[in-house]
Order: C-alpha cells, then structure tokens, then sequence
C-alpha cells in the first residue's frame, strides 16, 4: 500500500530578491510503502537533509506536491501541520533533540501528554515500548546522565510512542560509536518488521545504508540512482560503495 | 584586534540582549540616584531633623536598596554571560585566556554601563520630578510639605561612584563564571542542568513551621510583645522564606510531578520541569523578591492607611471642628464676624456645660502602673446630654442606652488590659452606686480629664440634687466648652488663621480641627510619599530583574520550543506553556510577599492602627485600605508579566539564530 507520494519536488533557498537562489532540491519524485525501509545517500550538501524535513513537514517545497495517506500536505494550515506531524510523523536526529530540562521518561511520552492522552494508557504504552527497546533501566535518568546510544534510543522511543505511520531519521547514526550505532539500527530494523512502521533514513553511513531495502541517492538536489536490497548482502554493501564512490561521497 | 575594538563589535553583535541589559540595569541607576536625590531634598532633611525614627528608617531603606541593587546586577550579569555562554567558549577555544576573557567582558561592562549610567541618572532627574509631582498631586492631594526635586549634583556624583564600585564587583563575580565553564560546555551547548533542586518533605514542613509561627506572633494582639518579638518574626519569616525557595517549592514541584493525571498532560510536563530545571538559579531570587515585596507591600499599606485615616483619626481625636473653653459675649459677636467675612457657614454650635464627679473607688493597677485612683475625678454625662453630645460631633461614636445603677466608662488612651480592669468596677456615692459595664475609647467626651462617666438620666439627676456632680471650675469660674462644626473645615486656611487669631489670649485653651489634621498630614503624608516612593522603586526593580532573568533564559530554552514544535506542538500549546512557564515565576513571589504583608499589617495594626482607628474591628478597615495597594503592586507585576511574556515568547519563536 502506498503511503507517500513525492511529485517534482523543488526547494530553492534565497527566494527573497537580491540574495543569491540556491536550488537545494530540483524535481524530486518518488513513492514510499507502507513497511518500507528507505535509505537516503548522498554527498554532505547534496540536499538530504533538505528532503527530509520537507517529508516531515517541517519546511515548505518552492514547488510540487508530496501526498500521504492522499493527503496533500501542502494544503495543510500551520495547526494542521502541527497536527499531522504529532499523529503520523516521528523523528529523530542526529543530535537526539531531547529536552534536557526532562528525563528519559518524560521526553518519550512528551508526544502522546501533547495529544491529551490520559496517564494509565501513557504508562501502558511506555511500558511495552521501553521494554522493546530496552531502555528500562536508564528511563528516570537525564539526557545528559546517559550516553549518546541511550540518548538516540530515548528518541527512537519518543519518535514512535504514538505510533507514527512513517518514522523519518535524519542520520540518526551520524553521532554513535559503531557499538551503538549497530544496536541502533538493529533496533529501526526491528521497528520495521515489528510494527511495520515505515521507515526514512539518510544516511551517508555504508554500513547503516546495508540495513535498508532500497536507497535513493541524491546529488545535487537530484535523485541520481536508486538500489534494492537484494538476497545478497554482501553484494547490496559492494553495490552501495560503488555508488557512493561515483558520487564522490565519503566512505567510512 | 584589540580588547576595546573587540569589545565595540561584541556590544553591536550583541545589542539586542544589551538593550535589555540597560533597560533593567537603568532602573537600579535610577532608583538610586532618586533614593539620594530624597535624602538630598531640603523639604525631608527638615522633616527629618526632628525625629530620627525616620531617619533611621530611610537609612535602612536606603541600605536595603544598595544590598539589593548588588545583588540585582550581579544576578543578572551572571545569567547574561550565561546567556553568551556560547560566544565565550568560543573565545576560550581560540586560545584567549579566561582573564583576558574577562577583561573583554569588563570593559563591556564598563563602556555599556558608563552609558547606562547617564541614561539612568537622566531619568532619575526626569522621573523623580514626574513621580513626585504625581504622588503630591493626585494621590497626596492633602499633603502641605513642599517635595520638589531638583537637579542634585551630590547625589549625582555619588551614584556614578557606587556604581563604578559595583561595576568593578560585577567584573570579578563574571570572572569567576568565566572560570567555572569549561570548554566542553561549548559542544554540549546548555545541555547540562544549572543544577535541579530535588528538595526535600522536611525542608518543606520546616519552612511551612518558621512562616507559620512567625505569622502567629505577629498575630498576637499585645502590642508590648509584639514589638518585642519584631526581630525574631522577621528572622523567622525570612529564614522561611528562603528555604521555602530553596528546598521547599522544588518538592512541590516534585509532588506535583508525582500526580500523574496532572503532570502528564503536555503543557504541565513541559512547564513544570522547565521550572523544576531552573529552581536553582532563579529560588534566591524569588525568595529575595518575595522578602522585598513584602516590605514594599507593608510599606505602602501603611503610608495610604495613616494617610487614608488622617481625617477619620483627627476627629476621632477632637470631635469638632472648633473646641474652646470659656464663653464671653463679645468673643461670640467676634467669631460670628469671622465666619460672615469668610462666608462660611456653620453647621452647629453647641455649648457644653463639663461637670465632674469624684466617686470612692479602689485603686486600679495595669501592668504596675496607676491607672485609676480614689482621688481622680470623672467628666460626667447624662446619657441624654452625652447622646447629644455626639449627635453634635463629627466622630461616628454611637449612641448609648444605660440602665439604672450602670454606667458606661470612656477612656481616651488604648492600652492592654483597660477593659477587663474596668469592667464591672463599682464606684460608690453617697447613697448609691454604679456599675461599669462598658468601655469606650475615645478622646472626644473628656475635655482635658482622662477618665469619663455616663450615666442614666434618672441616677444624674439624684446626684445633681445630692450635689455630688458638681460643674468644673477653672480660674475660679465655671468651665465650658464651645463646639462648633463648620464647612470645608479641613481646607480653609485663611478661615482657620483669622479665627485662631481672633482666639488667642481671649479663651483659656482651643483646639482646630484644621491644625490637628494638618499636623498628621504632615508627618503622614510625608511617611506615605516615602512609602509609596520606595516601593514603587522597589515594585520596578523587582519586576525588571524577573524581566530581564526570564528574557537570559529565553535565549538558552529557544531550541526546546524549537524542538517542541519539531514534534508537533501547536501555537495554542506554546503559548500555554510559555504562560505557565512565566506565571509561577512572577505570581509566587508576588503572592508570598503580599501573604506576609497581610500579617506584617496585623501587626502594625496592633502597634499603630488599633489607636488611631476608632473602629470596632480596625484590622478589617487596614486592610481594606492595604488590598488597594496590593491591587495596585499586582496590576504592575501583571504589566511586566505581559511584557515579559510578549518579549519571551517572540525570542523563543525566532527560529533563526
Ligand atoms: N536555510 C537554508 N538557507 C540557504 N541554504 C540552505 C539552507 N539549508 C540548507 N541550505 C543549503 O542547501 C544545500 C543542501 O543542504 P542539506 O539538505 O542540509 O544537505 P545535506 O545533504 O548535507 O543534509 C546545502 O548546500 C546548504 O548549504
Ligand atoms: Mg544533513
């Protein structure tokens, strides 16, 4: 089933006159499944970034449409916008975006006492997710009481507490050590399969590409290739780098 | 680049956060150099001559002031460099030594605050004049003495140098802030805590113990105790307050975030621990504003209560407009003249003839002192001619019904302990006696004796005959006393010169309303111009610290409302959590203070108002006239709420940056 639907979208920076235009996205379209779990590739500046927080609504496209669940979000009204980002989108970043002023706890179900749920079914779903993604132990503690892979699990949880249609991470990796980093994706991973949330990663990361069933790589602004996952890993991990070579982004 | 041009280029990058550093660092300018200004002033030097109460009381004022101004500007240069904490870390990366660092920020201190200095001692010269002739004209209509401020070079000069003092103590405190960040804080942004204040259940109950039993002694209803305990109240109610601050609003807060149903729903959860968070930095200085408020509160209270009551207080003492003793005809042609001329009419004129009785009592001691001996003598009143007495009178006295072989006792002093001794007193005549069985305070009936009797018509009339009333003698004749109301009798001067005039050296003794009322409004409108005065100083700086702190932190909790709306927080969200975010910090405050206040006036009730109010229930009537005051100190705080609010929340909203 699908549901997103990206149509020729544009963004140009610097529309205002007399600043210099910079065109960071040109004529992007392409369509998400419901289960998906999509890597997005590309060189530091190619636009993902860009991509992604136009998907999550949080910036406008210069033009073209993007639809979900046969929405068209650029339709939507700015509360409107806040609404569908609470109820469908989750996110999470590279730098955690957790509210230090809060615990692990009350970050996670920050999303779901904004929405007005009552305690008991707060408590209820923080239990099972907490459980899931094993962060139970840390979960009374401070954001800057726990390390960075705790911090990233935190936000992993917050983004899908109100369970999201679609999660969007924006190189959620970019900040973990290979240990956490690899316990993190093991987790999207289960995220995937376990709810069938689906799922929009960028990435400039290999390794983290490999977990995914299909990636879109974008260079300058354009979508440049695209690769699925096949039965081999190992031959989807080479196919990766040799893109990412052509594309003259780093390897790591 | 050298440190002033570096300096220059931070203060224009800068300028908005320092345009809000001038605007509160400019009212601690102002408020005093218009505090010196006061002393300075020609008008309070002289009141002040006479009675060092009131100099001792300013002085302290005045100390209050200078602590709290320090205490203001280091607080808020503090959270301002927290607020740059970025830019100096900066700084620090690139190899600058913290000492340099802080020379960098001193200079800065120095050039904006240089600057600061003359705009706040301009407004002061412009202000202080505004204020003082809006306080004398609109709110101290009655008040004589003559306030004109004027261009003081005293108290210019010594306002610059207290403040380069205490620029200079500035400098050294952002020093050591300097030296406690560290260059990690750089990456981490404002990701660590100030610092959470846990709290604690006992910390709580303790400070709940202190303020309680402070307010309970200043609820004693003993004047001699009460201002015996004075210390040990303010001890204890400041020493509650502070850890109230300290260690007893966190666990409320703690408590509340215990409560499930309420702290989970979203605005509650990200205001309550957004407060929670900065307990630390900011308890010292609620605590602090709540102690200060509760004295600008009871300072204010006090001046328009005695200010209020300075008309209700000068008839209660002389009851009349015009009181003389003796009446000779040519006086009579005289002081009708007197009127005619002056085309003032009088309301009534009555003619009391004072009589004394001399009954066997035993003696009356209070509190080891005399009160009542077998040798005084009383004023004496039928019921009927007293009730006249006070139909005449412009003091709301009621009137009285006596039964046979009773009497009532009027007294004119309020003291501890009259009442229960005097009640149910027997005085014996010749051939009867009476009981006393009830007291009155007033001034009024007395006529130069202290103690006063009323009795039933029939029991005067049997002592009339028995010759035990007898009238009073002065100079070998029989005294009297004239009384007259007249109108607009408080504002005529001229009126009030030509009949004390026409008076003098003709009558034994007489006494005006007129006089009586402007002497208290002398000294009270004096106490209330310099309460309302300080207070409203105290009302601005108090505010425009919570102002300015509220606007620092707005710059270190923008990515938060950033995120928040990341996540999918609504305009409406926001707004409600930036109300609750601000409200507690201005309201709790605010409201302790006044709490305090409320007892601190019982207790000035109990000194003061009680004697001079002539009112069954005085606390009630002081109060009253303190909630005008205390609506006027929340309507301010609310305004500089709203501003804050509108300036928090255009800084958090400001996405760029
Ligand atoms: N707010 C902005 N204004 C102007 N240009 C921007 C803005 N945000 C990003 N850009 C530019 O758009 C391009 C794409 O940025 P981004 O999407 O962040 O790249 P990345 O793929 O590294 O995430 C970059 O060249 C960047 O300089
Ligand atoms: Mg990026």
């Amino acid at each position: 089933m699908q549901i997103l639907k990206v149509e020729n979208v544009s963004k140009i920076y610097g529309t205002k006159r007399n600043s210099n235009k910079y065109t960071a996205l040109r004529n992007i379209s392409f369509e998400v499944n419901q289960g998906d779990f999509i890597g997005v590739m590309g060189a530091s500046g190619s636009g993902k970034t860009t991509l992604l927080n136009i998907l999550g609504s949080l910036d406008k496209p210069t033009t073209g449409n993007y639809i979900m669940n046969g929405q068209n979000i650029g339709d939507l009204q700015r509360n409107q916008l806040a609404k569908h980002r609470m109820e469908n989108i989750g996110f999470i970043f590279q730098d955690y975006n957790l509210l230090e002023t809060m615990t692990l706890k009350e970050n996670i179900i920050l999303p779901l006492s904004l929405m007005g749920m009552d305690a008991k079914t707060i408590e209820a779903k923080l239990a099972k997710l907490a459980g899931d993604l094993g962060i139970v132990p840390v979960i009374d503690k401070y954001p800057y009481e726990v390390s960075g892979g705790e911090q990233q699990r935190a936000a992993a949880c917050r983004a899908l507490i109100n369970n999201p249609k679609m999660i969007l991470a924006d190189e959620p990796t970019g900040n973990l050590d290979s240990k956490s980093g690899k316990d993190l994706l093991n987790l999207l991973s289960f995220i995937n399969t376990e709810y069938k949330t689906t799922i929009l990663m960028v990435t400039h990361d290999v390794f983290a590409a490999s977990y995914c069933q299909k990636i879109l790589f974008i260079r300058d602004g354009e979508i440049y290739n695209e690769l699925y996952a096949g039965s081999d890993k190992k031959h989807f991990f080479d196919s990766i780098i040799d893109v990412m070579s052509m594309l003259g982004g780093e390897r790591k | 680049m050298n440190l002033l041009t570096l300096a220059l280029r931070n203060i224009r990058l800068n300028r908005k956060k320092y345009i809000m550093y001038v605007f509160s660092m400019g009212f601690s300018i102002f408020t005093v150099y218009t505090f010196l200004a006061l002393m300075q002033n020609n008008y309070v030097k002289m009141a002040f001559q006479f009675d060092t109460r009131y100099t001792m009381i300013l002085t302290s004022f005045g100390v209050i002031i200078l602590v709290f101004v320090l205490f203001f500007l280091i607080s808020s240069n503090n959270s301002f460099i927290r607020a740059r904490k970025k830019e100096i870390s900066t700084y620090s990366l690139f190899g600058m030594t913290n000492l340099r660092i802080g020379k960098l920020l001193f200079l800065e201190t120095m050039l904006v605050g240089t600057a600061t200095l003359a705009i706040g001692i301009g407004a002061g010269i412009f202000f202080s004049k505004l204020m003082a002739m809006f306080l004398l004209d609109l709110c101290l209509t009655n008040f004589v003495g003559d306030i004109s401020f004027t261009i003081d070079p005293m108290a210019m000069v010594v306002t610059a140098l207290l403040f380069l003092i205490i620029f200079c103590m500035m400098g050294l405190s952002a020093l050591r802030v300097i030296y406690q960040f560290e260059l990690v804080d750089l990456f981490k942004a404002d990701k660590i805590s100030e610092g959470k204040q846990k709290g604690s259940v006992a910390v709580l109950i303790l400070s709940l113990i202190l303020i309680t039993s402070g307010y309970i002694l200043a609820s004693i209803n003993n004047s001699m105790v009460v201002v015996l305990g004075a210390i040990p109240i303010l001890i204890l109610v400041i020493s509650g307050t502070y850890l109230f601050f300290w260690g007893g609003l966190p666990k409320v807060l703690g408590l509340i975030k215990r409560n499930k149903r309420v702290y989970y729903g979203g605005v509650n959860l990200i205001s309550v621990s957004a407060v929670s968070h900065r307990m630390k930095s900011i308890a010292s200085v609620m605590a602090t504003i709540a102690v200060l408020s509760a004295v600008a509160a009871t300072a204010i209270a006090t001046g328009f209560t005695l200010y209020s009551n300075a008309e209700r207080n000068t008839y209660s003492n002389i009851g009349f407009d015009l009181v003389y003793y003796g009446e000779k005809v040519a006086l009579q042609d005289e002081m009708h003249g007197v009127f005619e001329t002056n085309h003032v009419n009088i309301n009534r004129k009555d003619i009391v003839e004072l009589n004394e009785v001399d009954p066997k009592t035993e003696s009356i001691m209070i509190r080891e002192r005399k009160h009542l001996s077998d040798e005084d003598s009383f004023r004496v009143y039928s019921e009927t001619k007293y009730n006249s007495l006070i139909m005449a009178s412009k003091n709301n006295l009621e009137s009285v019904q006596i039964p046979s072989g009773k009497a009532y006792y009027i007294f004119p002093f309020s003291q501890e302990g009259i009442e229960d001794a005097m009640l149910g007193l027997e005085l014996d005549f010749q051939d009867s006696a009476v009981q006393i069985m009830k007291v009155i305070r007033s001034n009024v009936p007395g006529f130069g004796l202290d103690h006063t009797l009323i009795l039933n018509d029939r029991d005067y009339e049997v002592l009339v005959r028995s010759n035990e009333i007898t009238p009073s003698q002065m100079n070998g004749r029989t005294l009297t006393a004239t009384v007259i109301t007249y109108e607009a009798a408080l504002s005529n001067k001229k009126l009030n010169n030509e009949l004390e005039e026409a008076l003098t050296g003709k009558v034994e003794r007489y006494r005006t309303a007129y006089s009586l009322y402007n002497e208290s409004m002398e000294t009270f409108g004096l106490i209330c111009f310099i309460g309302f005065f300080m207070s409203g100083v105290f009302i601005l700086m108090t505010a425009s610290l919570l102002y300015f702190k509220q606007v620092m932190a707005a710059e270190e909790e923008r990515h938060q409302y950033k995120m928040l709306r990341r996540i999918g927080m609504e305009d409406k969200t926001e707004r409600q959590v930036i109300q609750k975010r601000l409200l507690p910090v201005f309201f709790i405050p605010l409201a302790i203070g006044i709490i305090h206040s409320i007892f601190a006036m019982k207790t000035a009730d109990t000194i003061i108002f009680s004697n001079m109010i002539p009112v069954e229930n005085s606390y009630l009537s002081v109060l009253g006239f303190s909630t005008v005051m205390y609506l006027a100190y929340a309507v301010v705080y609310g305004v500089f709420y709203l501003i804050t609010k509108s300036q928090y929340g255009r800084l958090v909203r400001n996405e760029s940056h």
